[in-house]
């Protein structure tokens, strides 16, 4: 702490040069990265007239400002906001917790054949999205309905007659949707755990072996509560990988009333005119979940990542 | 309680590199009812896996493991009865003391809550611990933890302590207190008590018994003292002691020990005990160096005096003899004879202090006279 219980001008004068210069270079990297930020919400609360006759970054004030565009985009996006929810939440739980439980299961536990299973899982990360966008629809609209259908209609054939047929709704789309997140996510939440976990000192594990302690009573009691930054850490990058999606969700979900936020933003942009005060509220609005994941888990995140 | 008994257990590790490699072998002990047997040993010499076979955490190549009639080899290391005490303590960082201490209850007996409680209070206060127990283990220091560590076992109330250099991460002045504390607890509570360490004078003060390792085999199993006084052979001899006893190789001729830089004459007796070998190593303990005014026996030799280290009681001196190759060796005198580096003085090794060894095999041959050892015992 400084000496001086003086003004804060002569607290100024006592830092000294570099510090000073320190400062105003974190300065010029907050209004750096801040611009774009201030740019779109400025824009989102302008009028077409107004947005045309000021620059991008000057908030309008009086006659230019309007909040019509904010509630057309939060109109458009609500369903698709409440449908990104019931799908990237789920998924990213799951997505943690057997990513957990797999990457506790490949360090804590012995048994042979570990390193080809640790292998597998890590090319599972670099299959890209694309290459599996056929295989992937081709399971979910022919293969895994024929499988179900011929199942049931088979084995309760006396109640259904041979008649029932998969139910083809968004909703069932959704869940579709929120398993395929779910396997993709594993891979790299495994790989993440799995590092986290090889720094969890064997002999704590020994001693809770000696102490009676079964491999799933080790996970929960142990392994578990201490990987609770690691889990803030998964979930808000699995969290955010999921809920920005397009790809997955343009290709799965073909029900225009079960549509995820990306997909609802994508009818925000474009047409003949291009309104950008429209377009611009639609992506705040649509971002503000990822923003509120990071408010709530950051310092969990924080603990996670230096760890 | 129970007797502990390993018999012939042997621990082979495969490595991709090196092959087999025989980290314990052939070791058989009888660790009886109650009784404080400390293992000892170089780094790598295989005594933490010895331990850990006995903990169950790692398999037994072969041979046997029996707790009284049991055989426990194949049990998992809950059934086994017994308790670890780890080095790094190995506590659960998130846990309270008292949910740390109860755990092992918790997990692998059916008591109800209370009893459970009631018995880490005892626990917590037998050790002095309950004031913190509400605590976690980041917010305690080392010997606190320490004492976590060992409360955990003591709950358990188990057949066999099993403690892995236990006191190995505290500073020198606790674990001179902790060492004493031990073996107050281990008294109190008669538990059999399975105590791994690489510091002989851990060993050589706690102990019924101590257990010498070198490279996976038992060298020898016996009492502090006799460890100390009749080695089976040298690197119990010089693994036991501190400074170290001193080794010259030598050969026979006749009835003398004939060295580089000196002549041992033998007197009859002793050295009809010495059987046909001719290539064999001499053994003097420092404190048995005697620095004499002037010659006076067959046994004084000529040295000169390279370092002194002062003890306070004692000082420790590192010396060279005068004649032929100049070899090095220690001797320990009072703390108030007055040497200096340079000194010209003469050593008498005294033959009833003398231990031989075959200098091939490293068995002992010959110990020095216990008949003069208890003299000096019974004298003081």
């Amino acid at each position: 702490m400084s000496t001086s219980t003086g003004s804060p001008l002569s607290t100024l004068r006592e830092m000294g040069a570099r510090r000073i210069g320190l400062y105003l270079v974190l300065l010029a990297g907050i209004v750096f990265y801040l611009i774009p930020v201030e740019t779109a919400v400025a824009t989102m609360f302008k009028t077409q007239q107004a947005f045309t006759a000021t620059a991008p970054y000057v908030p309008a004030l009086g006659e230019g400002f309007s909040v019509s565009s904010a509630i057309r985009a939060w109109e458009t996006l609500r369903p698709g906001l409440v449908d990104s929810m019931l799908m990237a939440i789920p998924a990213t739980i799951l997505s943690a917790l057997f990513g957990s439980l797999a990457a506790y299961g490949l360090t804590t536990i012995d048994w042979r054949g570990q390193v080809a299973v640790v292998v597998l899982i890590i090319a599972g990360i670099f299959i890209p999205y694309q290459a599996v966008l056929v295989p992937l629809t081709t399971f979910w609209f022919q293969i895994w309905p024929g499988l179900v259908t011929g199942f049931v209609n088979t084995v309760f054939g006396f109640v259904t007659g041979g008649n029932w047929a998969y139910p083809r709704s968004g909703n069932v789309q959704l869940i579709q949707l929120t398993i395929t997140h779910a396997a993709y996510g594993i891979p790299i939440c495994t790989l993440l755990f799995r590092s986290y976990y090889q720094a969890i000192s064997d002999e704590m594990i020994e001693a809770a072996r000696l102490d009676g302690a079964t491999a799933f009573s080790i996970y929960k009691n142990i392994i578990f509560p201490l990987s609770l930054p690691m889990f803030a850490v998964t979930l808000i990058y699995q969290f955010t990988q999921v809920y920005n999606d397009l790809l997955f969700a343009l290709v799965l979900l073909n029900d225009p009333n079960t549509q995820v936020a990306t997909q609802r933003l994508v009818r925000l942009t474009g047409g003949v005119q291009q309104d950008f005060t429209l377009t611009m509220a639609g992506a705040v609005i649509a971002a503000l979940p990822t923003l509120l994941v990071y408010i709530f888990f950051g310092e969990q995140f924080a603990k996670g990542v230096a760890e | 309680m129970a007797q502990l008994t390993l018999d012939d257990i042997t621990k082979i590790f495969y490595d991709d590199d090196e092959g087999e490699i025989r980290a314990v072998d052939s070791v058989s002990v009888d660790i009886e009812d109650g009784e404080f047997l400390c293992v000892v040993g170089p780094s790598g010499c295989g005594k933490s896996t010895t331990l850990r076979m006995i903990a169950g955490l790692e398999d037994v190549t072969s041979g046997e493991i029996r707790l009284g009639d049991r055989v426990i080899n194949d049990q998992p290391p809950a059934q086994r009865d017994v308790a670890m005490v780890f080095q790094s303590y190995a506590l659960y960082p998130h846990m309270t003391i008292r949910r740390n201490m109860a755990f092992g209850l918790e997990q692998s007996t059916d008591l109800p809550k209370d009893e459970i409680r009631e018995r880490v209070d005892d626990a917590a206060q037998l050790l002095g611990i309950d004031d913190l127990i509400d605590r976690k283990p980041g917010e305690l220091s080392g010997g606190q933890q320490q004492r976590v560590a060992l409360g955990r076992a003591i709950v358990r109330d188990p057949e066999v302590f099993l403690m892995d250099e236990p006191l190995a991460n505290l500073d020198a002045k606790l674990r001179a207190d902790m060492r004493t504390e031990l073996q107050h607890l281990q008294e109190d509570l008669d538990v059999t008590t399975v105590y791994v360490t690489h510091d002989q004078t851990e060993a050589m003060t706690m102990s019924d018994r101590i257990a010498i390792l070198n490279d996976g085999k038992l060298q020898q199993a016996a009492t502090p003292l006799e460890c100390y006084h009749e080695p089976n052979n040298r690197f119990v001899a010089g693994f036991v002691g501190e400074p170290a006893m001193n080794f010259f190789e030598v050969t026979r001729e006749g009835e003398t020990l004939v060295a580089g830089d000196f002549e041992y004459p033998l007197s009859a007796s002793v050295a009809d005990t010495l059987g046909a070998e001719t290539d064999l190593t001499l053994g003097v303990r420092p404190e048995d160096v005697e620095l004499v005014a002037e010659p006076g026996s067959d046994h004084d030799y000529d040295a000169v005096v390279d370092v002194v280290e002062p003890r306070g009681n004692e000082n420790t001196v590192h010396l060279h003899f005068e004649a032929g190759d100049h070899e090095s060796f220690i001797a320990t005198v009072e703390g108030m004879r007055t040497v200096a580096a340079g000194d010209a003085v003469t050593v008498r090794f005294p033959e009833e202090a003398i231990h031989v060894f075959d200098g091939a095999t490293g068995e002992a041959i010959r110990n020095r006279d216990m008949d003069t050892v208890e003299q000096i015992e019974s004298a003081v």
